[in-house]
């Protein structure tokens, strides 16, 4: 079922002291699709999810759901399962119970514990069918209300930060599960997170939000390679990307003190000025036209982080084999042309990606 | 939505006359005259007087039988003296106490804890009698040193309770903090636990105050009229000679503005005292 | 004698064992991670070196001094709290200045030092302000501030940057291992992100159930985990563990699991024994079909950091999860899986301990 928020805006308060949580948010969605709001506290993705459940009251705008429009519906009649970042599990029953919540009505009773028990193996919580919630732990408690929306048959699923409390053991096992249950049923489901890592594992596109504004809405792929601004390009992204000064010079830039890389035939108006970005997994060290000295190299395992000290700034690179450097070492570096991001350093939108250049 | 708020208003309003119309009674009663109060039908016209007042502050009750001396000011004066008294020992013990009970774990420390509510549950009268003999074995009838032991019955309860769960909401790594840095067990109490907790103790000894203030029966059966607090006092008005119900409602009204003061000036604490910390912040 | 040694700490409550006997040492200067699940009772370890479990058994030397029948006062030590423990009836300024106002330092002394650590932390505009005015990652770095200002001897980090935002604590990782080692004291750094772990310690000790089960630099404990436990908990996603029964081959052992043949350089004396195969998410890679991968069906693709993890599924049912680099296999298809059995670990599934390699029985360590 296809989700469409049109120009939708919520404003707590009144007059002066009026706070605009939400601001003009447009957003369409395909039936069958995840899309993740993503941004850190306070920047609206739980107002804007509270509104399309209709916890909230849209202040401006419209929100349609299969083509009916549900902002003014009571939040029972618009066909929509919600699992909550509070777990919001009723004490008194047990896990099996709280689960199958919203099924007994419909279905009979062998088809109700069929249903619950098979998401909660899913979930890994199987062997828990019979406690109650206080018995529970956070972790537990998360994947017990997660179950619960998932099990119910709605239109739409929101998820309010579904997998925070997960123990880190188990969530590339359970996101994998997760994933592939709602594309298996065709589900089409919206994630609240602030954790960027959680959206890009899970949505197809994910929107990020700042300050109540929707500020990109793309695939991950897209905002790894497009941001359409500097927040975008910085928020998106572990380690965060790498942002340069740069001199102009001519209508377009340089750096590296003499030069040594410059970026000809941007077309940039005089007076602007520039930033450069470029993400961590695009350093190249060992080659190229810069040089800077090794801060620290630290090896995660799977993947080394090298911290460089370039011009007064700290530049993270990041390599998947080992890299035999030493603290203090000097070390060339450089990247490929079309890996550089130019962003408008006054405003932070995005001006080009990829350059041409030497 | 409009009926909403006309039904929310009327509702309001009938609740505010609920309870304050007595209240309001009384502060009329006390500016009229015997004869004025047992008129029939009541009537809101009248012409104020002070007499009430001045019999009471001067000390000397005109009746239908001649002069009476009234010591409601020294009455007055007892209130006062106990009360805070009462209050100021139940704090001294009281703080620390609920800061064991917050802090420690010791065996018995949730029963102890129970035992010492228990006595708001327990009806005074349920050991007056035993008490006022112990008392008079004692010595400590008629003292103000016994009322103000005894009243420790009322405070102390009250005091435990609402500051133990101030110092049980305050994060203990706070004071962690502080004896790490350096400072000794002591400065951390008084430097951080109490301050932290100031709006919990702030509301419980206003709160001990206001029900330490209101007690009656304790005083009338353990002191005698010269230590008697107000509410013991007020039975003065009954007089052989009928009721002065004037005078008693001028009584009502002046025994009762220290405590409403004390409760306007402090009512932002003794809201937040009371809510216990209920929001995580 | 100096840094910090700690032997035999014991720690109960009621008749639950917290800590069992934990062993450390930490020279000055050296930064070591306190590694561990939640409930492993590393913030109990910490706050018995502190001082602040009394009931806690054991003995504390701080530069070869004992100091385990003192007060937490008189330890010399500096703490950092995960929910930052700022005092909130004081600006930011005066609780950087607590522990020098402890000692009783003149006060222009203590204003010099106060401005020179904010400074090094970059707070200095925020001294003036109380702690709900600051931002999260400011207040964690007030706390800091306040833990570093005494100069002291021990500093004990409670997963300091737990609360703070993604971005700012990739920021911290940065800048907090130069900040450790120039503070010369000798740090205990506790935190549940192996990550973190391997960024920021030297050494890692690895506390599970009250004890520690593996003491090694981090990337020994990466690559040769002491128990299957331990493999489990440092690395992410989690090492697959797998159910077989080895048998001998001239070049080592040969294990077979989920469709997996790999042959390893591990000691003999495990052939025929119930044992677990460890495979690390990333040694696995997409091959041809041979008899030595195995041909698993894709369930899920999840992309993490510019890796792809795949979730798959053996024929035996058995979850299977990768960490490729490149262009991500449809769900629902079939691909084939080589391991790298170089990387390969195997663990006694009885006891959990790992099997080492053949050459120690050579008398060569391994």
């Amino acid at each position: 079922m296809s989700l469409v928020l049109d120009h939708v805006s919520k404003v707590y308060g009144r007059g002066a002291i009026a706070v605009r949580a939400v601001q003009d948010m447009s957003l369409a969605m395909e039936a069958g699709e995840i899309v993740a709001l993503l941004g850190s506290s306070g920047c609206g993705k739980t107002s804007t999810l509270r509104m399309i459940a209709g916890f909230e009251s849209v202040t401006e705008g419209a929100i349609t759901l299969a083509g009916r429009r549900i902002d003014a519906l009571e939040p029972a009649g618009r066909g929509v399962a919600m699992a909550f970042e509070g777990y919001a599990l009723y004490p008194p029953l047990t896990v099996a119970e709280n689960i199958g919540f919203g099924l007994a009505r419909r279905k009979g009773r062998g088809e109700v514990d069929r249903r619950v028990r098979a998401i909660a193996e899913l979930l890994d919580i199987g062997d828990l069918l019979e406690r109650r919630p206080s018995r529970l732990s956070g972790g537990q408690q998360q994947r017990a209300s997660l179950a619960r929306a998932l099990a119910r048959e709605a239109d739409l699923y929101l998820l309010d930060e579904p997998m925070g409390q997960l123990e880190p053991q188990l969530r590339a096992i359970l996101r994998g599960r997760v994933k592939a249950l709602i594309k298996e049923r065709h589900l089409t489901a919206v994630l609240v997170t602030h954790d960027q890592t959680e959206a890009n594992a899970m949505a197809d596109r994910i929107a990020v939000m700042e300050g109540g504004v929707l500020q990109q809405f793309a695939s991950p792929d897209a905002l790894r390679d497009h941001p359409e601004n500097l927040f975008v390009a910085t928020f998106i992204g572990e380690p965060p990307m790498n942002v340069l000064t740069v001199e102009r010079c001519g209508d377009g830039v340089a750096l590296g003190g003499a030069a040594a890389v410059a970026f000809a035939g941007l077309a940039l108006p005089p007076g602007q000025r520039v930033v450069l970005g470029i993400r961590p997994h695009r350093l190249r060290l060992g080659e190229g036209a810069l040089a800077g000295t090794i801060v620290s190299n630290q090896w995660l395992g799977d993947q080394a982080h090298v911290v460089i000290a370039f011009a007064d700034q700290l530049l993270v690179a990041v390599s998947h084999h080992k890299v035999a450097v030493r603290v203090e070492e000097k070390i060339a570096f450089g990247f490929a042309p079309e890996d550089a991001h130019f962003f408008d350093a006054a405003t932070g939108a995005a001006l080009r990606h990829g350059g041409l250049g030497r | 939505m409009a009926l909403h708020k006309l039904l929310r208003a009327a509702a309001l309003t009938l609740v505010l006359l609920f309870f304050l119309f007595p209240i309001f009674w009384i502060v009329v009663m006390s500016f009229q005259t015997n004869e004025e109060i047992l008129r029939l039908p009541p009537s809101l016209v009248f012409r104020p007087t002070l007499a009430n007042y001045t019999a009471l502050i001067s000390g000397h009750l005109q009746t239908a039988s001649g002069i009476l001396d009234i010591t409601f000011l020294h009455n007055l004066w007892n209130s006062i003296l106990l009360s805070t008294c009462s209050v100021l020992l139940a704090l001294v013990l009281g703080v620390p106490a609920a800061y064991a009970f917050a802090r420690f774990r010791f065996r018995l420390g949730e029963d102890i804890a129970f035992t010492m509510l228990s006595f708001r549950f327990a009806p005074p009268l349920l050991v007056l009698l035993p008490l006022s003999l112990y008392f008079q074995d004692l010595g400590l009838n008629d003292t103000y040193i016994g009322l103000i032991w005894i009243y420790q019955l009322i405070c102390l309860p009250l005091i435990l309770w609402i500051v133990r769960g101030y110092f049980e909401d305050a994060s203990p790594d706070i004071e962690y903090a502080y004896r790490i840095d350096g400072h000794s067990w002591w400065r951390a109490f008084t430097r951080i636990a109490i301050p932290l907790a100031g709006p919990g103790i702030a509301a419980a000894g206003l709160l001990s105050f206001i029900f330490a203030w209101n007690n009656f029966v304790f005083a009338l059966i353990l002191a005698s009229a010269d230590k008697q607090p107000v509410t013991v006092g007020a039975l003065a008005f009954v007089t052989a000679s009928g009721i002065q119900y004037g005078q008693i409602a001028a009584a009502i009204v002046l025994s009762i503005l220290p405590t409403l003061a004390l409760a306007l000036y402090a009512q932002r604490w003794l809201v937040e005292g009371l809510s216990l910390g209920a929001v995580k912040g | 004698m100096t840094g910090l040694e700690i032997s035999a700490i014991h720690a109960r409550f009621g008749r639950h064992e917290v800590l069992r006997g934990v062993d450390l040492a930490v020279a000055p200067g050296e930064t070591l991670v306190l590694f561990g699940p939640s409930g492993a009772g590393k913030t109990v370890l910490l706050r018995a070196i502190a001082g602040l479990e009394p009931g806690a058994l054991g003995q504390v030397v701080i530069d070869g001094q004992d100091v385990s029948a003192r007060g937490p006062e008189a330890r010399n030590i500096g703490m950092a709290f995960q929910n930052f423990a700022l005092y909130p009836h004081m600006s930011a300024r005066d609780n950087i200045a607590s522990p020098l106002v402890a000692r009783g330092l003149p006060a222009d002394e203590i204003a010099t030092r106060v401005v020179e650590i904010a400074q090094l932390l970059r707070i200095g505009h925020v001294l003036s302000h109380p702690p709900r005015a600051l931002s999260n990652g400011q207040k964690q770095r007030t706390a800091l501030a306040r833990a570093l200002v005494g100069r002291p001897r021990v500093l004990l980090l409670d997963d300091p940057l737990r609360n703070v935002d993604a971005k700012l604590r990739y920021e911290m990782r940065l800048e907090l291992p130069r900040l450790l080692r120039e503070s010369q004291a000798a740090t205990l750094y506790v935190t549940q992100d192996y990550r973190e772990a391997m960024a920021l310690g030297d050494r890692v000790a690895v506390l599970r159930a009250g004890r520690i089960e593996q003491c090694d630099a981090s990337e020994t404990v990466y690559d040769w985990p002491a128990t299957a436990a331990v493999a489990r908990l440092f690395g992410d996603p989690p090492v697959n563990l797998l159910a077989c029964r080895p048998v001998a081959d001239p070049a080592g052992l040969r294990a077979e699991a989920a469709g997996f043949r790999l042959v390893l350089d591990a000691s003999a004396e495990a052939a025929g024994k119930a044992c677990l195969l460890g495979l690390r998410p990333e040694t696995l890679s997409l091959a041809a079909a041979g008899p030595d991968a195995a041909r698993l069906e894709v369930i899920a693709t999840t992309p993490l950091h510019e890796r792809l993890v795949v979730l798959l599924r053996a024929g035996d049912g058995t979850e299977i999860v990768a960490s490729l680099l490149g262009a991500a296999p449809a769900p629902g298809a079939h691909v084939h899986v080589a391991a790298d059995a170089a990387a390969a670990l195997l663990f006694d599934a009885a006891s959990g301990a790992r099997i080492p390699a053949r050459r120690v029985m050579a008398g060569i360590a391994a």
